[in-house]
């Protein structure tokens, strides 16, 4: 069993290299490929991300979307008053300023709400905050754009290559970032938390800091991805980006692949956007529909999700060996 | 604005908020009972209740039956619904205790019926019209739309024959004990699932009555069912749980909160505003302001 | 003659990974008193509640009257004649005596006779019958032992099994607590008795049974375990020796 890591990141680094080529063996612009997978790259950081606070740490959390539409309207806010002065689209500070003010609010809003609220109430919690930030950017005025939203310059677009390459780099960012940190200590603190806070607590766990902690790094990662989306669309308006979809869907897929482990989102994040773009095809609209049945589906047959499928299979095989 | 202030125009507000404010009572009673005995937060309510007006409007462009009348069909209909939900959807949920999984159901639940009703029916807003939702009774100045006036009468019958079933039947006991301490209940012989498809039928036959109460008030939309059950828990979370009375005082509060607040404070703020006092009470009082402590034997 | 024993036989339960209960037998025989004493957390009240149906048996059978009742819901196990009186008795403090009395006879059978048991109940504590409106959150410790037991009566069960019922009781109250299993048991009802008061326990038991850590330890009857020294020394302390 031990030889198994070398051989493993062996591979996963063999798939990450072939992903990273199919932009120099298809047509970019036209590629559908190269769209599926970015969009995929999107959603498996999201997923991480409420992964680390919703699966690891156990804090239902419902308002990825309003971190998510605060990364894109920074981007956009910095990009139209030019407030970096750096002039590149794909500005790496940009990215990382609108990843940081969604960690603002988290922060501000994590302490009362993830000290005072348990469960299904912090979720609701977090649903009225993601509202009441929607309504305040609807509200903004010239700053914000209101309900048109703000519009970048899309003479600025070039290729979809970048999007590509970015996206991928975001979606093993925040795979590697919540790799490492629940194989860490913190990790073990997070999943302490999650099982049984009071015992945590009397272990010395600061709880609430790890949350805080936990919903700072979701926080950041939604907003790189809001940050990297918002260019994409070019067109940054709350009916794009805060809606809850951008919530849901991530929960859904971490769900369904399994929130037990890095992988889980992953999986899930390629399965849903398969079905959702298969459903756009062939069944043009429906697609949401299926969203809502498949999370029924789910949770009510698997709330596992596919990798815990898998693991009860192997379970169930080694048993019959045994 | 303040020089159109006056005795008028405050009391016109009040009543408008009281009357519309019923329908969200009654909305937060069902979820009340539902989260009473089951601990699930069931948000798919307010999307059920949009399920419930589009078929009042179908039923009277289709096949002419007047809206008020259409109850008849609409709240057995509903409590079947109900029932059916529960027992297709939630008895291992419910047995489970895990809450997030249950209220993950519930939001797949509604992000289905959302999307499906967009696709059947489109996204238009629809309103219902008919010879009487125009009428408007008026006196001293103020005016109480007609069929505003009997949205609020309606739930408050509803809301009175829940609470006529709760304390004076067998079941409905049954159902507040089930609230209060499931094991205790079961160690008496009382069928968790039975109380619980009990909850689920009266919760949502209540939707049916809002969806109706709805359909002849307000336009409304596939989308505005997130909204209305947001609004719900507001209500709830105003009134406090466990109590109907509670339940019904809260949504009647919050729509004074809306009314008031959309007249003072303009431009569509009041959406903030609500949810900025969803947030205080969840965190300050989640026992709601309405409930005195019960104490524990 | 029917044999109404309850016989528990080498039952396992687990709560998650932990066991609780090792290989636990015991008899209940119609008409006596059997009392289970042991220490906190020896694992009497998860006996009770594994017997009643809150609980599940890893391993094991439990048996009523000769069925096997060892999967049945909480529910069920009501409705064949055995009631919990469970720990901290759990009444609806919310609701009225009256409606907890009432909740009380629920399954079927003990709601034909509801008229008569209701009577009986309140002949035997008159403080209910004057009390039967108020909310059961309002009542006195023992007032509200008074009514656990009572709602567990207007079930007529055949096996009544009580939980601590002398907890948090004043002495005197202690007394009058074991005084009425004691008559409840002349009328016929078999009581499974779960005390930390192992002295008053031991001395109404016909049979007792000695719960240490998950295990059946000692079983003897109610006197014989009284007089045992090493019951004495571990339960009862020196000072009650020699009464």
């Amino acid at each position: 069993m031990k030889d198994k890591r070398p051989l493993t990141i062996i591979g996963i680094l063999i798939v990450v290299l072939a992903i990273a080529v199919v932009p120099f063996m298809v047509d970019t612009e036209a590629s559908f490929i190269v769209y599926f997978l970015f969009m995929t790259f999107c959603y498996i950081t999201i997923s991480q991300a409420w992964n680390l606070v919703g699966g690891y740490t156990g804090q239902m959390s419902m308002g990825q979307h309003a971190f998510f539409g605060l990364g894109a309207y920074t981007t956009g806010i910095i990009w139209l008053h030019n407030l970096t002065h750096t002039g590149y689209y794909f500005d790496p500070v940009t990215m990382i300023l609108s990843g940081l003010v969604p960690v603002v609010l988290a922060i501000m809003i994590g302490i009362p709400l993830l000290s005072r609220l348990r469960g299904d109430y912090f979720a609701l919690g977090t649903l009225g905050m993601g509202q009441i930030i929607q309504v305040i950017f609807v509200k903004g005025g010239k700053f914000t754009g209101a309900s048109d939203g703000l519009h970048l310059p899309s003479t600025i677009y070039s290729s979809m290559r970048p999007y590509y390459w970015t996206g991928l780099i975001l979606a093993i960012v925040s795979t590697a970032l919540v790799y490492f940190m629940t194989q860490s200590r913190i990790g073990l603190a997070l999943r302490a938390i999650r099982e049984d806070e009071t015992a945590a607590a009397s272990h010395g766990v600061h709880v609430l800091g790890y949350k805080i902690f936990a919903l700072g790094v979701s926080a950041f990662l939604c907003g790189l991805c809001g940050s990297l989306y918002g260019i994409y669309l070019f067109h940054i308006n709350p009916d794009s980006v805060i809606k809850l979809d951008w919530t849901l869907y991530p929960i859904l897929m971490c769900v369904i692949g399994g929130t037990g482990s890095v992988l889980g989102p992953i999986i899930g994040a390629l399965f849903m956007t398969a079905v959702f773009n298969l459903a756009d095809i062939y069944l043009v609209g429906i697609s949401p529909i299926f969203a809502g049945i498949l999370i029924v589906i789910v949770m009510k047959f698997m709330p596992g999700g596919l990798v815990g499928l898998t693991e009860k299979m192997a379970f169930a095989r080694r048993k019959k060996t045994a | 604005m303040f020089a159109l202030l006056s005795v008028q125009l405050i009391i016109q507000l009040l009543i408008n908020g009281i009357l519309f404010g019923a329908i969200y009572g009654i909305a937060a009673i069902g979820l009340s009972l539902i989260f009473g005995t089951m601990r699930i937060i069931f948000l798919a309510q307010g999307t059920i209740i949009i399920l419930f007006a589009y078929t009042c409007f179908w039923l009277f462009n289709l096949l002419g039956i007047d809206p008020y009348l259409s109850l008849v069909i609409v709240i057995p209909m509903a409590a079947l619904l109900g029932v059916a939900i529960y027992a297709s959807l939630f008895t291992e949920a419910a047995a489970n205790e895990d809450r997030n999984i249950s209220l993950l159901i519930a939001i797949g639940i509604m992000f289905f019926l959302e999307n499906l009703m967009t696709v059947l029916w489109t996204g238009n807003p629809r309103s219902i019209t008919t010879p009487y939702t125009s009428f408007v009774v008026r006196f001293a100045g103020i005016g109480i739309p007609f069929t505003r006036f009997t949205g609020f009468i309606m739930a408050l019958l509803a809301a009175g024959v829940v609470v006529l079933f709760l304390k004076k039947t067998f079941i409905g006991t049954a159902v507040r004990a089930a609230s209060e301490d499931i094991v205790s209940a079961t160690l008496m012989g009382i069928s968790p699932h039975r109380v619980n498809a009990v909850a689920f039928a009266i919760g949502i036959g209540l939707a049916g009555i809002a969806g109706v109460d709805m359909a002849t008030i307000y336009p409304f939309d596939p989308f505005y069912g997130f909204i209305f059950v947001l609004r719900g828990m507001v209500a709830l979370a105003i009134g406090g749980i466990g109590s109907v009375e509670g339940a019904l005082l809260g949504g009647i509060i919050l729509g004074l909160i809306e009314s008031l607040s959309s007249f003072f404070v303009p431009g569509g703020w009041t959406d903030a505003i609500v949810y900025l006092v969803f947030l205080i009470v969840l965190m300050w009082r989640p026992e709601g302001l309405l409930v005195r402590s019960v104490k524990k034997a | 003659m029917e044999n109404n024993a309850l016989v528990v036989k080498g039952v396992d339960v687990l709560y998650g990974d932990v066991q609780a209960l090792w290989d636990v037998s015991l008899e209940v025989k119609q008409g006596t008193i059997v009392s289970l004493v042991g220490a906190n957390g020896a694992g009497k009240s998860t006996l009770l509640k594994t017997i009643s149906g809150i609980n599940r048996a890893r391993k094991g059978e439990i048996l009523f009257s000769g069925k096997s009742v060892t999967h049945l819901k909480p529910q069920e196990v009501v409705d064949i004649g055995i009631s919990h009186v469970p720990e901290g008795r759990r009444l609806f403090a919310s609701l009225t005596v009256l409606e907890n009395l009432k909740l009380g006879a629920y399954p079927p059978r003990a709601r034909a006779v509801f008229g008569e048991s209701l009577t009986k109940a309140f002949d035997l504590f008159p403080v209910l019958k004057s009390r039967q409106n108020q909310k059961a959150g309002s009542l006195s410790g023992g007032e509200q032992q008074m009514l656990a037991i009572g709602r567990a009566m207007m079930s007529q069960p055949t096996i009544l099994m009580l939980d601590e019922p002398s907890l948090g009781l004043s002495p005197i109250l202690v007394k009058t607590m074991f005084d009425l299993v004691a008559s409840l048991n002349k009328q016929g009802v078999t009581m499974l008795l779960v005390e930390q008061n192992v002295r008053q326990a031991l001395k109404i038991a016909n049979h007792a049974y000695v719960l240490k850590n998950g295990r059946i330890v000692m079983n003897g009857g109610g006197e014989e375990l009284l007089a045992d020294p090493e019951v004495q020394k571990a339960y009862i302390g020196e000072r009650w020796r020699k009464k």
